[in-house]
């Protein structure tokens, strides 16, 4: 008698030990969305998935949410796996990849069916999400890059405002290098530097995306003048080998005059640097007004079982209602037009200078560059980005750093099909 | 020992190592105790304003119970996996049989399969088993190591064959013979093997990340994703987390340790 | 005499035919060697799911065109040609290689540290617990720990070179081209010292002491005996930790994902973080395999190198 009790009892134990958790809950529709590291919104992701859940009765919401870099190994391995989150929020330009080889639900056809969801996102942020000529991601939020500037070491190197070109830049980079102080940081990832190029009229790749376009004297020249000012100290080195903690900290420290990074930044630097407040602290413009984007969006899997659903619910998640409680929460820009209005409306109040860095979000929103939509964008990042480092860096001069560029992309390219 | 020498240098030697040891913890310690701005130059080498803040945000900003049950279970699963199959698999290898050696060169070269190159498959392969998102499947993996096999063959192969060849006289069956005879002889192999699984399988970050899906399955080193946000400028509350992270393993050691002593000093006397 | 090499057979037997006393112990060995491979059964299981399915999936892989939401191609050996004119991939290699070979630097003073605890002094107990310590902790808190160790405003490296003079700036570690890899092996070793010492002093431990003494009242002196009887009876210890210093490189991942990304550059880009970023940031899969596999055939060839080194036949491990 004992014994059989045990063998139940372990047959048991096994079966709980094995049943998948999420399994065990039955429903008939079932949504599961996978977010980019907002693990931080759940009270207000609960409220808004309850509304959703009233209003479409029978639904299951599974709410998962992966750090910046574990995202796609995870998503990767369901897709293999054929179960793939049906809503995922991607950034930068790792859609492009999946769009491309056929992994996400075009959202034309729904856009074209309603085309009053459309009408509520800034166009030019909208745009972002096209790719040969099909949408693929609704704007869930963006960030793109601004000017920071350390009122106070512009103020002792006798410097009036922000700078309004290059070579302004660099010159003031170069006056406010003292010992410890640097002039200039910039973040590096997701091609947030690119700005620095463009405002000096280079192209990354032709129009076509067949052919390099970067390899011209004016390109040569910026990033020699950069690997100038690196080396002198006006420019901070870490713009070149950092990712996120070392510049950002580095800047609110008080020891750097500028930083180009996205809005972002901002809550984080304020979080570190107690002397920052709107005396301290300017938010401006990159010279010539380019900026570089990094946004989130909302993407349908093509493995989802219930496409349609998902488009409902990306739909509710981007309406004014859910974007301008979104921006309330997390005080960033949701591209949603009348949300973004309203809350900056709200934020000069109560904040004035967050609303001035996110006011900068809003502004200019033409002159966007270094966002382009190429399925191999990670390895066109590692074919040109470590030769910009090494020239910055002065491991090589400029020419070579970009003539050496150039065959990278060159042969990446070329073994490109399509 | 015939010969003395003289005891302080080795001392002076050791306590250097020592300190090259501790100094990291107890930077992080200092780091996750101390009230002001982390980043404040020049630091400071003890904390200032020490107070415990950071250890209850970490407390309250992840389900840190859950995700502790979570790595316990698993934890304890691939520990009796490995003692079970791995003093099995040991004790087979402790004689000869025909395709030995291509058995002891297989698990060789398995130990040279990097584990990132198996994620996809493997997370296949347990989706096959119906084994996703559960302890079962969390601990599978890591339910036998090949070095813990080693350890306990090296155990085994110093039990004098005498004593197995009288128990068989004696009509024991090999599988007692393994649990009556060999186990209690083999305590410090059997304390190596708990000590390593527990603290392979506790570490364990990538497959875990990847295998499950519901947030009340994870284990304890996922929630490290909640402080390595950088939306969060909570890096006091990640070495405080880390600290928290660390307790078991170390624990288990220190517990686990006085039979790893006994085993290894009985065994030098042996000859 | 034949008798002494197999199991023995229970008296009754002993009394029949030679001829069929034979095939009776035939039988039972033949049982008994399908006990044994029952025995070996759960883990063989265990490792033919996780590591033999897996190794081979990529073997087939490497030589296919595929990608997660598509059709496999068969492509020949392009993604090894393609590897052959990789920077990348020789940068990683080369790296690989140099974490690879630290690993008897870890080896020697862990060695000493073995030495020193097991000579007999009070307190070796605690001496051996604080320098394992830092094994039990996850390798991802050891890279965030020695990142911020490394820091170059607020690290201790830097503060305490510069408090003692030795340097008037700081050096930013972590984010140099000729700091980056050592700055990541000086992280490593302190994580697996501890797991070294334990392997040689357990080594240390089966050394009679009776021939230390023998040898020292025949007049050997210390270093002499470290030589002529320590050292080649801790052979099978000393290859023991070589593989696991060599299998470092592939459990280093978390360390240098997070320590420096492979940054800068791809300064301390090893084998292993490549063939995650190729997976699982780039989506090439078919490449990814193709780069396990040649790292599989270099981890399985050092071993084989170090196992000849250390005096044929797996050291201690095959013993028949």
């Amino acid at each position: 008698m004992k014994r059989r009790s045990l063998v139940k009892g372990a047959l048991a134990a096994t079966g709980t030990l094995a049943a998948p958790a999420y399994l065990r809950a039955q429903s008939s529709k079932k949504l599961s969305i996978l977010t980019w590291n907002i693990a931080d919104q759940q009270e207000l992701f609960k409220v808004e998935f309850a509304e959703f859940k009233a209003a479409n009765p029978g639904v299951e919401i599974e709410w998962l949410d992966k750090k910046g870099p574990d995202l796609p190994a995870f998503y990767q391995t369901q897709i293999v796996a054929g179960t793939p989150p049906d809503i995922v929020d991607l950034q930068g330009m790792i859609w492009v990849d999946y769009a491309a080889k056929g992994g996400l639900v075009d959202l034309t056809p729904y856009l074209q069916a309603e085309p009053e969801v459309a009408k509520r996102f800034n166009p030019d942020y909208l745009s972002g999400w096209i790719y040969q000529g099909k949408t693929y991601l609704l704007p869930f939020y963006v960030a793109k890059s601004l000017l920071y500037w350390n009122k106070t070491m512009f103020k002792e190197a006798g410097l009036g405002g922000p700078p309004q070109s290059f070579a302004e830049l660099i010159g003031f980079a170069e006056k406010m290098a003292k010992a410890e102080k640097t002039g200039f940081l910039t973040l590096n990832f997701d091609w947030l530097y690119w700005p620095l190029f463009k405002m000096n009229g280079v192209e990354l790749l032709s129009a076509d995306g067949k052919k390099v376009a970067f390899n011209t004297p004016q390109a040569v020249d910026a990033l020699a003048q950069l690997a100038k000012a690196t080396e002198a100290g006006g420019v901070n080195k870490i713009s070149w080998t950092g990712r996120w903690v070392e510049p950002n900290g580095a800047f609110a420290s008080g020891t750097v005059g500028m930083l180009h990074a996205h809005s972002a930044s901002y809550f984080f630097v304020k979080g570190q640097g107690p002397w920052i407040n709107d005396q301290t602290l300017g938010a401006a413009e990159a010279p010539g007004f380019w900026s570089t984007p990094t946004n989130h969006g909302f993407a349908i899997s093509k493995g989802s079982k219930n496409p349609d659903l998902a488009w409902s619910f990306i739909k509710f998640m981007t309406s004014d209602k859910c974007a301008s409680a979104f921006f309330k929460t997390r005080s960033v820009l949701t591209a949603n037009i009348v949300a973004d209005k309203e809350g900056l409306a709200n934020l000069e109040k109560t904040e004035p200078l967050a609303a001035a860095v996110l006011r900068t979000q809003i502004a200019h929103t033409d002159k966007l560059t270094g966002n382009w939509p190429l399925p191999y964008d990670a390895e066109l990042k590692d074919a040109f980005w470590p030769e910009i480092q090494n020239a910055a860096l002065g491991r090589k001069d400029a020419k070579t750093a970009l003539a050496d560029a150039e065959k990278a992309v060159n042969r990446l390219l070329s073994r490109k099909k399509a | 020992m015939i010969h003395r020498y003289p005891r302080s240098p080795i001392h002076l030697a050791l306590i250097l190592a020592s300190f090259v040891m501790l100094v990291p913890f107890y930077w992080v310690l200092k780091t996750s105790v101390s009230g002001e701005n982390i980043y404040a130059y020049p630091p400071s080498i003890i904390p200032r304003n020490v107070n415990l803040f950071y250890y209850v945000d970490v407390w309250y900003a992840i389900p840190f119970a859950r995700y502790f049950m979570n790595s316990v279970a698993v934890s304890v699963i691939a520990v009796i996996g490995n003692v079970a199959f791995n003093a099995m698999a040991a004790y087979a290898l402790t004689h000869g049989f025909r395709g030995k050696s291509f058995v002891v060169l297989l698990f060789l070269s398995c130990m040279m399969v990097p584990f990132q190159a198996t994620i996809i498959p493997a997370y296949l392969i347990t989706g096959r088993l119906g084994l996703l998102d559960s302890w079962l499947g969390l601990a599978l993996p890591q339910c036998s190591t090949i070095i813990c096999i080693f350890v306990f063959k090296a155990s085994f192969d110093a039990v004098p064959r005498s004593l197995i060849d009288a128990a068989r006289i004696d009509g024991l069956s090999e599988w007692r013979i393994i649990w009556h005879i060999m186990m209690p002889l083999s305590k410090s192999a059997i304390a190596t093997n708990v000590i390593l699984a527990f603290i392979w399988s506790w570490n364990n970050f990538l497959w875990p990340l990847i295998m499950t899906r519901s947030a009340d399955m994870q284990t304890l080193p996922l929630g490290l994703a909640r402080f390595l946000s950088y939306q969060e400028d909570t890096t006091g509350a990640l070495y405080a987390f880390c600290i928290m992270v660390l307790a078991p393993g170390l624990l288990l050691f220190l517990l686990a340790q006085k039979e790893f002593i006994r085993g290894l000093t009985s065994g030098a006397t042996k000859g | 005499m034949v008798f002494l090499k197999e199991p023995m057979t229970p008296p009754a037997l002993r009394a029949t035919s030679p001829l069929r006393g034979e095939a009776i112990r035939l039988r039972h060995r033949t049982r008994r060697a399908l006990l044994y491979w029952c025995f070996l059964a759960p883990s063989l299981a265990i490792f033919l799911l996780y590591r033999i399915i897996p190794i081979v999936w990529n073997l087939v892989l490497s030589f296919q065109y595929w990608s997660p939401l598509g059709e496999a191609e068969p492509a020949g050996f392009d993604h090894y040609e393609d590897l052959l004119q990789d920077d990348v991939f020789w940068q990683a290699l080369w790296n690989t290689l140099i974490v690879i070979g630290s690993a008897p630097i870890g080896i020697v003073i862990a060695l000493a540290l073995a030495l020193l605890v097991n000579s007999d002094i009070r307190g070796r107990d605690v001496y051996r617990t604080i320098i394992f310590v830092s094994y039990p902790l996850m390798t991802v808190a050891v890279a965030i720990i020695w990142r911020w160790m490394f820091d170059e405003r607020v690290g201790l490296i830097n503060y305490a070179a510069r408090t003692l003079d030795l340097i008037d700036k700081p050096i930013p570690f972590l984010n140099s081209f000729t700091w980056a890899l050592p700055s990541v092996i000086v992280a490593n070793i302190w994580q697996i010292l501890g797991f070294y010492m334990i392997i040689l002093l357990t080594g240390l431990q089966t050394i009679p002491h009776e021939l230390h003494e023998a040898a020292a009242i025949d007049g050997a002196g210390p270093v002499h005996r470290f030589w002529r009887i320590t050292l080649p009876l801790l052979r099978p210890s000393i290859f023991l930790a070589f593989v696991i210093g060599m299998l470092n490189s592939i459990t280093s991942f978390d360390l240098v994902y997070v320590m420096t990304g492979g940054g800068p550059g791809r300064a301390t880009e090893i084998l292993v973080t490549y063939i995650y970023k190729l997976g699982f940031v780039q989506t090439k899969f078919d490449e990814a395999a193709a780069v396990t596999m040649v790292f599989f055939v270099l981890l399985i060839a050092t071993a084989w190198a170090a196992n000849r080194l250390a005096g044929g036949n797996v050291g201690a491990m095959d013993t028949e």
